[in-house]
């Protein structure tokens, strides 16, 4: 019997609908075997990655504290993925941000001004547009690959961090260590209560997926976006302009990473050290395409990758699970949900047998 | 909307808080109840290398104290802002000992600390001491010292090879003493430096390693995460010197020694303070006399005179009769920076940020 793969003349509606579902099924089928080969109660590692992590006000105060900046930068770098506008260095992004609004916040003249976490806020913003504007120029210009200018500059934001804690922001009373003094108050984000760690800037992130679903659906402008990503040629036989998608698309995803780094500086982190992110920017691509680069579907999947990795650590922390194996298992579920999106454009079908 | 969520989040967190007073009442009254101990380890449990040591201190308080301990332990635990939540949510399910192992741990034991008084901390190569976080760190230097005297007498070409994870005093200092210990033998050594500016990065390593050998280094001290510098001098013919764990399997033979750490008296220490009720928060700053670093093995190539003499130097470090960083010492740029018949500061140890005469390379 042999089978092939072809491409469905329409998307199916109920491949649409179920694709999640089974997605989910078989990661729980799969799980549990894998669980329960290895030693593990099946049921009760499952509660733990799962439930466990949300069951407190605690665990949903870090659920969203993590998902946010996966969301914020997920929507910026969709309005270019829409595009065909591919922007892999979101980290770069992210770190040039938080460069800039650590620079705002040490050095502005007045560490209590209330306007300093707006500053920050923009230097942010403005500061991850600057770095994403070089790749744009080079693409729109040059016609140089965006995928390998974006992701080379984070490799340049990452030794210009290292430089900057090691050298001339290092904390004069910290021992020499590589990190900046630890910010003002008035530069960090007040957080909704002292015993969690969730703070206003989540904020950000909710009013950033709104401006991404009405841009993408509900603007014209999002609109030449899709046009230019599904048919290019189509798009400049209507005289869209390739450039603008190129830098529309390059610029939010800079100003969403820009933000994320502020907001990441201004919340849990508080100062600068050779390592700010956990690879958001590079998360936020899989959240992205997880989300189907819809401004809805990219916060399901911020919070799914979240769950992800605090379930993770609920499972060593109560059942002892090697990080590892609960490595596996995220990489189990995120293979049954791309491949079963996959059907929804892909069919399989069995090939007539020839005499 | 706003209003509403901080109205309810007060609402919860005052629950919260009645939850957390009760949880905390029943450890004062039990003396049966186990102890519960939180480990946070900055990479996974390997063969070799600075977690391993760690996990190897955990061991030796269940060794120690058995079924009166509860231990978790979480791996791989880097960025400072994963490290504040694990740090919270073990203070907070019961722990009332809990270990962070990394520099990167620090900022966050800070943030949690005080809000868990009855909690104790430990933070290994920590600066920061708080009412109830004390740090533990290893005199890596007097190792790295009696190291440099072995490749002293053991190098032909008068160079040594060393590679640094981040150029930190933790790693400036001992490199440092490296090539003091070699100078000991033969004032003319030099020292060429390199640092990755990661922990585990063995691609790098390799690359660092065989430029070493290429510049003529017939000894490699490699102060990371991986065995890497090791294989790869074993391999070119050059001597190597091991950290943390002793590498010599890894050394085609070539391993002289190694400066490993053994933390296990700080975790016991602490582990049965805390059982006792009579932790504090202690600065210890420990070296070869309480046996927290500890040589390897001597090969059995170094000439067995040379070997005593080793050893003699190992006790007299010990004993404070020796001490790497006597003067006179001068900078790279020949400006003097402890005068001749005094020592370096304790303080001026654990923030040297500059490289000794004869050390070739940046801080960078």
């Amino acid at each position: 019997m042999r089978y092939r793969i072809e491409r469905r003349p329409e998307p199916s509606a109920l491949m649409r609908v179920a694709a999640p579902a089974i997605a989910t099924l078989l990661t729980i089928i799969v799980g549990s075997v894998f669980f329960a080969v290895l030693g593990y109660d099946p049921l009760a590692t499952l509660n733990a990655f799962f439930v466990e992590p949300v069951s407190s006000l605690n665990g949903l105060s870090e659920l969203l504290l993590k998902a946010s900046p996966l969301i914020l930068i997920a929507c910026g770098l969709a309005v270019g993925f829409r595009a065909n506008v591919w922007n892999i260095g979101a980290e770069g992004q992210l770190i040039i941000g938080a460069i800039a609004a650590c620079g705002v916040g040490l050095f502005y003249p007045d560490p209590e001004s209330f306007l300093l976490l707006p500053l920050m806020l923009i230097a942010g913003a403005v500061a991850g547009m600057a770095w994403a504007a070089i790749p744009a120029f080079l693409r729109a210009r040059m016609n140089t690959n965006e995928i390998l200018v974006t992701l080379m500059l984070t490799y340049i934001a990452t030794l210009l961090l290292s430089w900057l804690v090691h050298g001339p922001w290092r904390d004069p009373a910290g021992f020499n260590y590589p990190q900046t003094a630890l910010l003002p108050g008035a530069a960090m984000f007040e957080p909704f209560d002292y015993s969690y760690r969730l703070n206003s800037s989540i904020f950000i992130t909710v009013i950033a997926v709104v401006a991404m679903w009405l841009f993408a659906d509900r603007s014209f402008l999002g609109y030449k976006l899709s046009v230019s990503g599904a048919a290019p040629l189509a798009a400049r036989y209507a005289g869209f302009r390739e450039s603008s998608a190129v830098w529309t698309g390059l610029l939010a995803g800079g100003a969403a990473a820009g933000l994320a780094g502020m907001a990441e500086l201004s919340g849990p982190l508080g100062q600068l050290s050779p390592q700010i992110s956990p690879g958001y920017g590079f998360a936020a691509i899989i959240v992205a395409f997880v989300g189907r680069l819809n401004a809805f579907g990219i916060v399901l999947g911020g919070l799914l990758l979240s769950l992800l990795f605090l379930g993770g650590e609920a499972v060593q922390m109560s059942l002892g699970l090697p990080s590892a194996l609960t490595r596996i298992f995220q990489g189990i579920l995120l293979f049954f949900l791309l491949a079963a999106d996959f059907f929804i454009f892909y069919r399989l079908r069995r090939l007539a047998e020839h005499a | 909307m706003r209003d509403v969520t901080r109205r309810e989040f007060l609402r919860y967190s005052g629950a919260g808080g009645v939850a957390l007073g009760v949880g905390g009442l029943p450890g004062l009254a039990a003396a049966e109840e186990k102890l519960k101990i939180g480990v946070v380890y900055v990479s996974p449990i390997a063969e070799i290398g600075w977690t391993k040591q760690h996990s190897l201190g955990v061991e030796a308080i269940k060794a120690e104290l058995g079924d009166k301990v509860e231990i978790t332990v979480l791996d791989n635990i880097f960025m400072p802002q994963d490290a504040e939540r694990v740090f919270r949510e073990l203070a907070a399910s019961g722990n009332k000992l809990i270990f962070g192992t990394s520099f990167s741990h620090g900022t966050p034991m800070q943030k949690v600390a005080p809000r868990f008084p009855e909690t104790a901390f430990e933070h290994c190569s920590g600066i920061v001491h708080l009412a109830n976080l004390g740090t533990f760190e290893a005199k890596y230097y007097e190792g790295t010292f009696v190291a440099g005297a072995a490749a002293g007498h053991m190098t032909k070409t008068g160079k040594i090879g060393f590679i640094g994870g981040f150029p930190i005093p933790d790693i400036v200092g001992p490199a440092n003493a490296l090539l003091l210990g070699a100078q000991s033998v033969k004032p003319e050594i030099t020292c060429n430096a390199i640092f990755l500016n990661s922990w585990f990065d063995p691609g790098k390593e390799k690359e660092a390693a065989n430029t070493l050998v290429s510049q003529g280094c017939d000894v490699i001290c490699s102060m990371t995460d991986t065995p890497t510098g090791v294989q790869v001098a074993g391999e070119k013919g050059a001597w190597s010197i091991g950290y943390a764990s002793d590498m010599s399997k890894f050394g085609s033979g070539k391993h002289l020694t190694a400066f490993m750490l053994d933390w296990s008296r700080d975790y016991v220490g602490a582990a049965k303070a805390v059982a006792a009720g009579t932790w504090k928060p202690e600065v210890r700053w420990d070296g070869l006399a309480a046996g927290v670093v500890k040589m390897a093995p001597y090969n059995e190539a170094i000439p067995a005179d040379v070997r005593e003499k080793l050893k003699q130097l190992e006790t007299d470090i010990g004993s404070g009769k020796v001490h790497p960083y006597t003067g006179e010492l001068k900078d790279q740029d020949g400006n003097v920076k402890v005068a001749a018949g005094s020592v370096l500061s304790d303080p001026d140890i654990r923030g040297m940020n500059w490289f000794v005469q004869g050390m070739i390379g940046n801080l960078g």
